[in-house]
């Protein structure tokens, strides 16, 4: 994506008759981002950054320079900590789960959205998809901790009056994360498929129609025509969300608080909960490789999606 | 017939799934505190009752909260549709000197675990005196990089020659964005505006730490108060949920016709 | 290229700069001439307790005419992160109230102001409350409220079960059995081993004999750590207490006649009679802690309130203290939220002695001790509670589980 864009503005550029004001403009254009960066996130970064090197604790903040310096310690200290080995771990599965069924679920419901179904419906159903991805997590957290309840919650009397025992969903270590891979899933799709839908409707009805004249059936429309033509959409979700989930934190802190025994802890909850506990320097050393592996993803899937 | 029949079947199942657990929340909502925990569970309230909204009203400055969310949330919504797509549109369509080292940057930002930044935030917001004060609640986010992300996203699609013709005329950039590049930009613009008004309407870190006095707090913020491990009282967290959800509902139904203007973009292709 | 020699040269600039100086003397208090006290006093304050302090201190502003408080109430999940920013950014308010185990972090910071002895009594208060507030060997703010452990236990059930309140471990032991097997009680005894579940291993070692430090160092691996921890652990073994219920299910299951018993503080009597109704009020007593070998000392905590040295209004700040600390108006605090007095007179007044059970954390007290007020303690805090949890669930035997938490704990260290 980032290839076709230059190569357009390349283009762009050739055929216009003043290309050195450009640069000028452009930056008039990008100031606002540029001050908030400079001024609100290049210096805090930096302090994140730096920290990481130190043994700074929340006692420090009033004397930031009054801590000693210990290299790389805090770095190899996060290799041999159980918890953020199982951190790391259990973000892993997270974001290789949560992704396609992220990703399945908003194009799902997006193609059916599209295929031609009355206006009044389609917006109903798109509000309701929709309604879980801008609700409060605080809302959200309050109704599914009722929901999964092991007695009195509506799903297991649901599997009681099937004749199955429930289990209790957020207490069991092998069930605690799935649930809340389905509640993250239930809860992002409507973003993924809000964008789908406006790519979707984006397509030239005509391309469908020399398809068809092809004698190319549904699955081979959908094969050639309509996922060649959602390929960007399809990045945009595939990176922001896999940015996203690989920070994802909310979603156990409100449910399970990272529990039982560490089974939700992600990542981002550990770091969390370092700064939380005073641990600034630890931290910073563990955000920092948290950045570092989410960078490192975002190239690959911008390499990997680089029309060859 | 019968493939439509099965997808408005498919999608209404799937909403059934989807709304449940709000559907079942707007009623726990009216239920006096004892019957919400109640086993075997209540669907429909036995005993309809507005005391939790009451005791919302009653215990918190809701009202104030209210107001001091709306205005956080409207003046990012408003910083980042401008700026947002301002920025877009210079990655879009105006090549320059350093793009991709900003383009690093934004994406950088977008990276980092938010509660990194969080002190050394805090203190140059304290620097510049605005502790206390909504500029400081929305300053740090007044652009942020999902927007740019998405805007640049849709500007590149608008065909070059548009912006060519455009310039070839005489027009400048300003003109060309504002009077060209904006108006094709309606169905992006919602779904930012959106996005931003309930990220900041959720937000709840940020606005807590920057909000020193009751009057200051947006909604999020009132309600942790009294949300606490020892004694979390349900009935009055379920109908505080359900006041932070509706206004966000009542925006997104408002917003749906522009959600629709896709269309009008696709005849430009 | 250029800019990125800058960059490390401006790094290793700021590194030299780097470095711990030694500590310095114990800090001075200053005396506070409370007759000056005029203006606006600005408090924060968390939870109930920040909801109701707002409306209760307009009886200070009666008697202080000329002082006015602004209370801010603020939720207790953001209120560390909040005021570890607000010291940062040298934006404190006047008054700020603390969890008695932040004391040692908050005071590290060289934010709050040494209590003035000329104002401040420390033998009006309990002795355990007052050691909250002290570290490396001076004193910051007062304790405002206190929090104590005691057993609580379904009247009706140990009835019908036939069996007395315990006195020791192993009549603990029998008691949860006896509910559990003639009274119907199956969850037994809830025994917290989520956050917070540190304050059930605890006492537990005072109780055998124990101490998780001693001269600066922590001393987790020791043997009556272990008899603590089995003593605990042996609870879940013998399936006289759960780890598959879900967060919240507990009170309920109390209420129900599922749990027969529980440690937990005296917030539980007001709780208990919501959660319950009116009828269960007489269904439930509370007991001393069981004694173990060495006695039956219980953790004490609660809120202290502290000044800030920044504060603008430091003598009104001060003096809206003293007041909070009088022991009438403990004792009126007491009926608003049900927070125990810290100052030991306040327990004569009339609203102390009404409810036997309430008594009886009065004189739990007596016998209770702080957690360590060293600045790291909420960090070894939530190792013991990560490693508790792993012993509640059966993946870690007892002696393991001190083991390894001594090891972490001494990786962080005491902080001193």
């Amino acid at each position: 994506m980032v290839a076709t864009v230059e190569a357009r503005a390349a283009r762009a550029a050739v055929a216009t008759p003043r290309p050195l004001r450009r640069t000028g403009i452009a930056w008039v254009f990008v100031a606002p981002f540029v001050v908030v960066f400079a001024v609100f996130w290049a210096g805090p970064l930096l302090v994140g950054l730096g920290m990481s090197f130190t043994d700074m604790r929340s006692t420090d903040v009033r004397n930031p320079l009054g801590v000693d310096l210990v290299g790389l310690r805090n770095y190899l200290r996060l290799f041999d900590d159980e918890l953020m080995r199982k951190a790391a771990f259990n973000t892993l599965v997270f974001v290789v789960t949560t992704l396609p069924l992220t990703l399945g679920l908003g194009l799902a419901a997006a193609v059916a959205l599209n295929s031609g179904i009355a206006r009044l419906p389609a917006a109903f159903f798109r509000l309701g998809y929709y309604l879980p991805y801008i609700t409060s997590i605080i809302g959200i957290a309050v109704a599914w901790r009722f929901l999964l309840d092991p007695e009195a919650g509506p799903v297991n009397q649901l599997l009681a009056a099937v004749g199955v025992d429930g289990p209790s969903w957020l207490a069991d270590e092998t069930l605690a994360l799935p649930v809340i891979i389905v509640m993250t899933a239930w809860r992002s799709f409507g973003f993924d498929m809000v964008i789908f839908l406006a790519a979707l409707q984006g397509i030239p009805k005509e391309l469908y129609e020399a398809a068809e004249v092809d004698g190319a059936g549904r699955w081979e429309r959908f094969r050639w025509v309509t996922l060649p033509m959602l390929r960007p959409a399809l990045l945009f979700c595939t990176v922001y969300s896999s940015i996203g989930f690989t920070q994802f934190m909310e979603e156990p802190l409100v449910m399970t608080k990272g529990g039982p025994a560490g089974a939700t802890t992600s990542a981002s909850l550990a770091i969390y909960n370092q700064f939380g506990s005073g641990n600034f320097g630890y931290a910073g050393a563990a955000a920092t490789v948290l950045f570092t592996v989410i960078a490192a993803l975002a190239f690959l899937q911008f390499r990997l999606a680089r029309p060859r | 017939m019968t493939r439509r029949m099965w997808t408005y079947a498919g999608l209404a199942a799937g909403l059934v799934l989807v709304a449940f657990p709000f559907g079942w929340t707007l009623l726990a909502s009216f239920k006096p505190e004892s019957e919400i925990r109640r086993d075997p569970p209540t669907f429909l309230p036995d005993q309809w009752t507005f005391a939790n909204y009451a005791g919302l009203f009653e215990r918190t400055q809701m009202d104030q909260a209210f107001f001091n969310s709306t205005v956080v949330a409207l003046a990012a919504v408003a910083g980042n549709l401008l700026f947002c797509s301002m920025v877009g549109y210079a990655f879009a369509k105006l090549p320059f000197r350093g793009r991709n080292v900003l383009f690093g940057l934004v994406l950088v930002q977008l990276m980092v675990p938010a509660i990194v930044v969080m002190i050394p935030q805090f203190v140059l917001i304290a620097s510049f005196g605005l502790v206390n004060t909504f500029l400081g609640i929305i300053l740090p986010t007044i652009v942020t990089p999902l927007g740019i992300f998405l805007m640049r996203q849709f500007i590149a699609d608008i065909p070059d020659e548009l912006v060519h013709a455009a310039r070839v005329d005489g027009a400048r950039e300003f003109r060309i964005f504002f009077q060209i590049v904006l108006p094709l930009c309606k169905p992006a613009l919602a779904t930012l505006g959106l996005i931003t008004f309930f990220t900041s309407w959720n937000g709840f870190i940020w606005p807590a730490v920057v909000a020193q006095s009751e009057d200051m707090y947006t909604l999020p913020v009132a309600l942790a108060i009294f949300s606490n491990a020892q004694a979390t009282q349900y009935g009055l967290l379920i109908a505080g949920a359900v006041v932070v959800v509706l206004p966000i509902l009542v925006i997104f139904l408002f917003l749906q016709r522009y959600f629709v203007q896709g269309t009008t973009f696709t005849g430009l292709k | 290229m250029k800019r990125f020699v800058i960059g490390v040269a401006a790094v290793g600039l700021l590194a030299t700069a780097c470095g711990r100086s030694a500590g310095g003397p114990a800090e001075e208090a200053k005396d506070v001439d409370v007759n000056k006290a005029a203006g606006e006093v600005t408090v924060w304050a968390m939870g109930a307790e920040g909801e109701a302090l707002g409306a209760f201190a307009k009886e200070f502003e009666a008697a202080n005419p000329g002082v006015t408080v602004k209370v801010t109430p603020l939720g207790w999940d953001v209120a560390h992160d909040k005021i570890t920013a607000a010291i940062a950014g040298n934006a404190t308010p006047d008054v700020s109230m603390l969890g008695s185990t932040w004391m040692g972090e908050m005071a590290k910071t060289g934010a709050l102001e040494p209590t003035p002895g000329n104002l401040i009594d420390e033998s009006v208060f309990f002795p355990g409350a007052w050691g909250t507030g002290e570290v490396a060997g001076t004193a910051y703010g007062v304790p405002w409220y206190v929090e104590t452990r005691a057993f609580y236990y379904r009247t009706d059930l140990a009835e019908k079960a036939g069996v007395k309140p315990p006195a020791t471990w192993e009549e603990t032991t029998a008691f949860v059995k006896a509910l559990k097997d003639k009274a119907g009680a199956d969850l037994g005894v809830e025994q917290n081993f989520k956050q917070g579940s540190w304050q059930e291993v605890v006492p537990l070692v005072w109780q055998a004999g124990g101490d998780i430090s001693a001269a600066g160092k922590w001393t987790f691996d020791t043997p009556e750590m272990v008899t603590a921890l089995t003593h605990y652990a042996s609870f879940f073994e013998d399936g006289l207490a759960a780890t598959d219920q879900p967060t919240g299910a507990f009170p309920q299951t109390f209420v129900k006649g599922k749990v027969g018993a529980f440690y937990s503080g005296p917030w539980m009597i007001a709780g208990m009679e919501k959660e319950g109704g009116a009828d269960f009020a007489g269904k439930f007593s509370v007991a001393p802690y069981p004694k173990g070998s060495a006695g039956g000392t219980s953790v004490i905590g609660g809120s202290n309130m502290v000044v800030f040295k920044s504060a603008k209004n430091r003598e009104a700040a001060w003096k809206f203290l003293q007041w909070l600390t009088d022991p009438k108006v403990q004792a009126s605090w007491f009926g608003k939220v049900a927070a125990l007095p810290s100052v030991q007179a306040a327990w004569q007044e009339p609203a102390l002695t009404a409810d036997q059970r309430v008594g009886v954390f009065g004189d739990q007290l007596k016998d209770a001790r702080s957690a360590p007020a060293v600045p790291t303690w909420e960090q070894v805090a939530k190792v013991m509670e990560t490693e508790i949890e792993k012993l509640a669930l059966g993946k870690q035997s007892a002696a393991d589980t001190a083991k390894a938490m001594q090891a972490q704990a001494e990786t962080i260290g005491t902080g001193a």
